[in-house]
């Protein structure tokens, strides 16, 4: 009698367990196709073209190590993004506190002019300050006005440019992700530090901000890649003096069209943001986005 | 009094700071209104010349119909490869979610201009250089995880109940989802969908070397032109850029509002 | 008029050595259940007892690992949950939000009985009419209260008129007296509509109020399968007595078995005659002595002669009032036994008092100390 209730009953249930292996297989399998197509194997080649471009050898990666131009490029690249890293993380701490203390309409205000800049074309943004920051841009006007200074400052063209740019270019997607952070932090923690005899802002430094801190190294790690890969601002507002990896990149591909070169530096920059990247995801799990793991 | 002053520091200071977010897209928008021939802010007067200007000029034209063309077919491979993926990392126990979720999303954190780089040179051979399709194939990588993220999002606030209700009234299990889930989560995945064409939309490397040629698309065209002319046409063009985004913005806002007073 | 429209007849529903399994959890561990045509059953049982895996194996969504289910001596097996022609109220009722009342009301109509629009919209009106919803039926759920939800959702599970419906846990979010009041309805639904109903429920006053059948689970097996009644007064084992009620559950060693009567020692103290015991037992054995509070008497020890005290006598530790009741927690050597007395009676029963504890010999069952599925770790006296 058992047996047989376990036979009649066998065969659905190896249909119901191999279907929920093949059904979500079925899902993914488009999306992992064409990953892998279009932009796996286009990196997979560049890597194959870093080297064969060059007769098969290393050459164009012992330019890269050995050329003081690289090596200067690099520096000012990880220079730049780290202080505009820093600077975003500074401005967008206490925007995003204020997200997290407030709710309902006040919330909802900030939120869409957080958001409107995240509509706005990078180029568009760049090419804004280009206009504010000129000689006779508004900038330079108000200072004269006001009697501050008599002849325009030299406010284009140099590392203050570069950075006023792509501080307010990464300001949004930083304060999201710290937005993020800290609505995951218990905020009855604040109140009972203040039950227990700690003011505003002792319950702020004791207890709020080392809580926070996890999520502003996360939003640091994510921001400072995407510095790396600036492209459009520091061509726009910098001058040689400020070019980023990116730039160089370009240069070597669509103007010396030296292909190898640009892999190599390309793959470099690659390695460089994965390893990063990589990082983040160990402490800070990208796939938190869709609910972990466990889920 | 003294919580008072701490509140009034940190209301001025996130002010300030919003300020600096929104100032230049203000600056943009003025400008691209202006009466004068040159990139002056504040505009000296009011005028649609620069509008008119694009709209009489076939290249910018083609620009933003080639830019449209490309933000649709980015949005339509995003939706249709980003949806069934976020239901299997949703729905099911999969072996190495981690690396997978990692796979997704790794085209937004990689610098465009490697992705620009070796997109060409892989197009080059097979003839995907100079077409629109071509160039969605690989903007689509990129805008994938925008709908994946807001599917994703939508699919986990959704009562997995809901749909077997549906089942076990009756319905079978893929008409269960189209009736009864999809409806629920079209909100999110449209939202990706517009995220996704933005995305397109906005992104030059891939475009410059792709359909850097003839058939640019708008951000292609306002780049080059701004390293020749300096006229108020780019800014007029790029607030047609803004008004398009937030048009769609809108519609999906309104859309959904229309869907939440109905069930209200 | 309606009822006769919207009565159907039940479905008997079988379950043969059913398992089920998550990984190293047992979840089911072989069930077997007989459900009469037309009755309703409930499944009661902590929570992680299997009661909504049986559940959701009855409807299909889990695949047992082994054993069958029979609907009308017809194996599901093969069937997949939307082709089983089953009605289900979920927990938190599930509702379409995207569809008005008539739309939720007629989505199984839709699905499964092709009927013309104006049978189906009749149908909608009868089910509607049945749960007193038909002036909201151009609403949608957001526009309801939890016990309007409740309604839309049981009218939505019969309107096929499914000859099985099933329910879990449905009265879960709803407060004390909508619960009970909405106890009632379903009552006289189901009597109406003659389907047969398996109810999930953690809830056993609920459980006892409703059902015709208490299925008790315990750790993914039967602890007892009764009329309400017959478990509340003859529970099987310790775990059915403590979780069906207030119980005492008193340690004893059994003195004397007799074919009317044995006799058991508890603590070292007393030997008190009790029932034959229900389960194979010997002299020596361990057990519990089994009484309801409400069925032990209580007399001041002043008024009782020594001579005359046949139970036991303890100390009043404990007195609270539960507004029909009295509850008395009474120190007997290490035991602590409950009472209940009613409200006049408890102004001779003070705190610290000697009182003399009796029941009647029929109002004590004795247990095994160990039995299937509930341990004297977990179900012993509190």
């Amino acid at each position: 009698m058992t047996a047989i209730a376990g036979h009649t009953t066998a065969p659905p249930r190896m249909a119901a367990s191999s279907r929920q292996r093949i059904i979500p297989a079925l899902l993914l399998m488009p999306c992992l196709a064409w990953i892998s197509f279009f932009f796996l194997l286009p990196l997979a080649l560049m890597c194959w073209r870093s080297f064969a471009a060059k007769g098969y050898s290393f050459a164009a990666y012992t330019v890269l190590f050995t050329s003081p131009l690289y090596t200067k490029v690099m520096l000012t690249t990880v220079k730049t993004a780290s202080i505009a890293t820093v600077i975003a993380l500074i401005l967008a701490y206490p925007v995003a506190y204020v997200l997290t203390i407030s709710g309902g309409f006040r919330r909802a205000l900030i939120l869409t002019f957080v958001f409107i800049p995240y509509w706005v074309d990078i180029i568009v943004r760049t090419f804004s300050w280009l206009i504010l920051l000129g000689d006779n841009g508004l900038i330079n006007k108000l200072l004269m006005a006001t009697g501050i200074v008599h002849t325009p400052l030299e406010l284009l063209y140099n590392s203050f440019s570069v950075l006023i740019a792509m501080v307010q270019i990464l300001l949004p997607l930083t304060i999201i992700i710290l937005f993020g952070a800290m609505l995951r932090i218990d905020r009855t923690l604040i109140a009972a530090a203040k039950i227990h005899g700690a003011g505003s802002w002792q319950a702020f430094r004791t207890v709020f901000f080392p809580l926070s801190l996890p999520g502003v190294y996360g939003a640091g790690l994510l921001v400072f890649v995407l510095s790396l890969g600036f492209y459009v601002t520091p061509a726009l507002l910098g001058s040689p003096r400020q070019t980023m990896i990116a730039q160089t990149i370009m240069v070597e591909a669509s103007e010396l069209l030296d292909w190898g070169q640009a892999s190599a530096a390309g793959l470099v920059l690659l390695i460089i943001t994965t390893l990063i990247a990589a990082i983040y995801n160990r402490y800070f799990s990208l796939d938190r986005l869709w609910g972990g793991s466990d889920a | 009094m003294n919580a008072n002053a701490d509140r009034l520091i940190l209301g001025t200071a996130v002010a300030a700071i919003i300020l600096y977010l929104i100032f230049p897209v203000i600056v943009v928008l003025a400008i691209s209104f202006s009466s004068g021939n040159f990139l002056n802010f504040p505009p000296p007067g009011f005028s649609l010349r620069w509008y008119r200007a694009i709209a009489g000029d076939p290249e910018w034209v083609s620009a933003f119909i080639v830019t449209l063309k490309l933000g649709g077919l980015t949005a339509l491979f995003a939706t249709l490869l980003g949806v069934p993926a976020a239901f299997a990392l949703v729905r099911y126990i999969i072996p190495a979610k981690a690396l997978l979720s990692a796979l997704i999303l790794c085209a937004l954190v990689t610098p465009p201009i490697v992705t620009a780089i070796s997109t060409y040179l892989f197009f080059v051979p097979l003839g995907l250089d100079n077409s629109i399709v071509g160039l969605a194939c690989a903007h689509a990588v990129s805008g994938m995880p925008f709908v994946v993220i807001n599917t994703a999002a939508s699919l986990r606030g959704t009562d997995r109940n809901l749909e077997r209700a549906a089942i076990i009234h009756g319905a079978h299990p893929l008409w269960a989802v189209v009736r009864v889930t999809l409806p629920i989560i079209a909100p999110g995945i449209v939202i990706g969908a517009v995220l996704a064409f933005v995305h397109s939309a906005h992104e030059l490397l891939i475009a410059t070397f792709v359909l850097g040629g003839v058939g640019k698309p708008v951000t292609v065209k306002i780049w080059s032109d701004m390293q020749a002319t300096s006229d108020p046409t780019i800014a007029a063009a790029s607030a047609i850029l803004i008004g398009l985004a937030i048009l769609t913005l809108a519609t999906v806002v309104s859309a959904q509002a229309l869907a939440r007073r109905r069930s209200t | 008029m309606e009822q006769s429209a919207v009565r159907t007849s039940g479905a008997r529903v079988r379950l043969r050595n059913l398992s089920k399994s998550y990984g190293a959890v047992v979840a089911v561990d072989g069930l077997t259940l007989d459900v009469p045509a037309g009755t309703f059953v409930s499944l009661l049982g902590p929570s992680g007892s299997g009661k909504t895996t049986t559940l959701n194996l009855i409807a299909g969504f889990l695949t047992p690992d082994a054993g069958d289910i029979l609907i009308d001596e017809r194996s599901v097996a093969d069937v997949p949950p939307h082709r089983r022609n089953i009605g289900m109220v979920f927990q938190s009722y599930s509702l379409f939000p995207h569809m008005t009342v008539a739309d939720n009301v007629g989505f199984p109509l839709r699905m499964r009985a092709k009927l013309s629009r104006d049978e189906s919209r009749k149908r909608i009106a009868e089910m509607l009419a049945l749960v007193q919803l038909s002036h909201l039926k151009a609403r949608y759920p957001r526009q309801l209260s939890g016990g309007q939800q409740q309604r839309v959702a049981m009218a939505r599970a019969l309107v096929s008129r499914p000859r099985l419906l099933l329910m879990d846990e449905p009265l879960g979010a709803l407060d004390k007296k909508l619960r009970e009041q909405m106890q009632a309805e379903i009552r006289n639904i189901h009597r109406s509509v003659g389907t047969t109903v398996v109810y999930v429920t953690h809830d056993q006053s609920e459980a006892l109020t409703m059902s015709d059948l208490v299925v008790v689970m315990h750790r993914a097996r039967i602890a007892q399968i009764g009329t309400p009644r017959a478990l509340y007064e003859a529970p099987a084992n310790a775990f059915v007595a403590d979780f069906l009620g207030d119980s005492n559950l008193i340690p004893a060693t059994i003195v004397k078995t007799a074919e009317r009567e044995c006799a058991v020692r508890i603590g070292n103290r007393a030997v008190i005659a009790a029932p034959p015991a229900p389960f194979a037992a010997a002299a020596g054995d361990r057990a519990f002595l089994f009484v309801r509070p409400e069925d032990m008497t209580l007399q001041p020890a002043s008024s009782v002669q020594p001579q005359d005290r046949s139970g036991l006598v303890g100390t009043v530790k404990e007195l609270s009032f539960h507004g029909d009741v009295f509850k008395l927690s009474i120190a007997v050597g290490d035991d602590v036994l409950k009472a209940k007395v009613a409200r006049e009676q408890c102004g001779s029963f003070e705190v610290g008092r000697q009182v003399v504890i009796s029941w009647t010999p029929n109002a004590a069952r004795l247990l095994p100390a160990t039995s299937d599925g509930a341990s004297s770790s977990e179900s012993g006296m509190r």
